[in-house]
């Protein structure tokens, strides 16, 4: 009778939803129906949007603005006084603005924050720090390195969205684009001032923009 | 006369469902399989065999050769809810009547406990064959992570209710430790009915194979709970929140288990003093923090006096 269940089983396995997963042998679902988005077997709310694309974009996008405000952070502590005070001051408000609106669209998409930021909180600070220890020229290297990670980032995400749907992330879009320009122009301002002619230039940007690739990597995940 | 009429229809229908030829249909094991899931086919979709068999039967015809292997997998499968996994709405997929069914055992709960008896039990009760019982799991884990997710969905709704009277001004918004409160007590109460067998459920919601489903349904509730609260932090804050509420409610799940007081007045009490401990300890971490700064002022005070007082800091 053993062999009985299984052919059972089997001949009533026709219409199983197409929800991935390990389980049982019959396979036990959540309901696909419910108000929360966070029951949904499938990932897709009723309103359509993929929440768990959605979910790392977010993420991993508050993780890096997150970032990039310490940084910022850590070379004003050092070069606060200096006479790219301002220029670096100008470029942190900006991000602090991201990081602001970045913070609404988390609680609004109930999306997790990854587990990682207070390593992002230290390592930013140092990160920035270091590298302004390096000199006006190095401090801007880091910043040339980090918004260019962040620009193509940006980028890959539009690409991601755009080939799902743009008309239903249309909102999402149009702030990531944003962010992506604001960057590129961050990019531009260190290139400005010598970014070039830092100590081990391409060193310390290759270096940096792994970092940056590695922790993109986490943060989508943890 | 009829009786074999009847036989040959149903193996017919049987060869049909399976899309094998005929000769192969010997290998599968006695009649009792397949008259039972013929039964419970019949009892389930009764006005739709005629529509839903000529398509499946395209479809059958189509992957004679997949079907064995496929089964085994959670691959991609044809399926009867059409395109989009939009759902005929005279048409019954598996997942919906295997929740009727768990639903139905829910009431043989505290008689039989978790188990397959209660399935088969519930599955009578809809008109199915007791062998429906053998869609699940030997153990009863699907029945205990159903009905978890049935509370679950339960407590949604009512504190997605309760946000809705506050919105309208029907009702004062709660203090924090209150809304916890209430929140963990209305589903610690969904378990009063099924309170003598639940002992046994948990043990086996921890077992290994069902632990990332009985994981899974326990920090989405504890999510929902936060989210009704209020709750709009975006740093390591979200994940002490939601440990410290976790360890609240799995404690005072516990301490309901072994709680005879009329009511379970013991319990509720267990949980204010859980919850007051948990603000406490939030204003505990503020203090810390604050008294942490304190001491790095007064330690670069001292440093620069120190620098003061060597001659370091005099600009050159």
């Amino acid at each position: 009778m053993a062999a009985a269940p299984p052919v059972l089983r089997r001949s009533l396995g026709r219409c199983r939803p197409l929800c991935g997963g390990a389980g049982l042998g019959g396979g036990w679902r959540p309901p696909a129906r419910g108000a929360s988005a966070r029951r949904c077997s499938t990932g897709v709310t009723p309103d359509g949007i993929n929440k768990v694309v959605v979910d790392r974009i977010i993420r991993v996008d508050h993780a890096g603005e997150y970032g990039a405000n310490r940084i910022y952070a850590g070379q004003m502590a050092v070069l606060g006084r200096s006479a790219v005070g301002p220029v670096i001051q100008q470029m942190w408000n900006q991000e602090k603005d991201h990081l602001k609106k970045f913070n609404e669209l988390m609680v609004a998409y109930r999306v997790r924050p990854t587990v990682l930021l207070p390593f992002w909180n230290v390592a930013g600070f140092v990160l920035g720090a270091g590298s302004a220890l390096l000199g006006k020229k190095g401090a801007m290297a880091c910043t040339v390195a980090v918004e260019e990670s962040i620009s193509d980032h940006y980028n890959s995400q539009i690409r991601t969205l755009m080939e799902e749907d743009p008309e239903k992330y249309r909102e999402l879009l149009q702030i990531i684009k944003q962010f992506r320009d604001d960057e590129r122009e961050h990019h531009d301002i260190g290139l400005e001032h010598n970014a070039e002619s830092a100590p081990a230039y391409s060193v310390l940007k290759i270096a940096i923009q792994l970092g940056c690739k590695a922790a993109i990597f986490l943060s989508e995940r943890i | 006369m009829a009786a074999a009429a009847a036989g040959s229809l149903r193996r017919a229908g049987w060869r049909l469902w399976r899309g094998r030829p005929v000769v192969r249909c010997q290998l599968y094991p006695p009649q009792r399989a397949f008259h039972a899931s013929a039964a419970l086919r019949r009892a389930s979709d009764e006005h739709k065999k005629e529509p839903s068999a000529s398509s499946s039967q395209q479809q059958f015809d189509s992957h004679p050769s997949d079907r064995q292997p496929e089964q085994e997998h959670q691959g991609p499968r044809p399926s009867y809810t059409g395109q989009g996994g939009q759902e005929s709405e005279d048409y019954e997929s598996e997942e919906q009547l295997q929740h009727r069914i768990l639903t139905a055992a829910l009431e043989f709960v505290p008689e039989h406990g978790w188990t397959a008896e209660a399935i088969a039990e519930g599955a009578k009760t809809l008109g199915l064959s007791v062998a429906a019982a053998g869609m699940f799991h030997n153990d009863g884990s699907e029945l205990i992570l159903h009905f978890v997710s049935q509370c679950n969905t339960k407590l949604s709704e009512l504190l997605e209710q309760e946000q809705k009277l506050v919105q309208l001004g029907e009702t004062e918004k709660k203090t924090t430790d209150q809304f916890l409160r209430d929140a963990v007590e209305a589903r610690l109460r969904m378990l009063i009915p099924y309170i003598e067998k639940w002992p046994q459920a948990l043990s086996i919601l921890l077992l290994p194979h069902n632990i990332p489903s009985s994981l899974n349904l326990l920090t989405s509730m504890i999510d929902d709970i936060w989210h009704y609260a209020g709750d709009q932090s975006t740093d390591f804050n979200w994940y002490t929140r939601r440990a410290v509420l976790t360890g609240i409610y799995n404690t005072t799940e516990l301490v309901m288990m072994q709680d005879s007081s009329p009511d379970f007045e013991e319990t509720w009490r267990f949980l204010e003093n859980r919850v007051a401990d948990a603000m406490n300890m939030g204003n505990t971490a503020k203090q810390v923090q604050s008294t942490g700064e304190a001491l790095v002022q007064g330690l670069m005070g001292a440093a620069v006096t120190i620098k003061n007082l060597a001659g370091l800091n005099q600009r050159r």
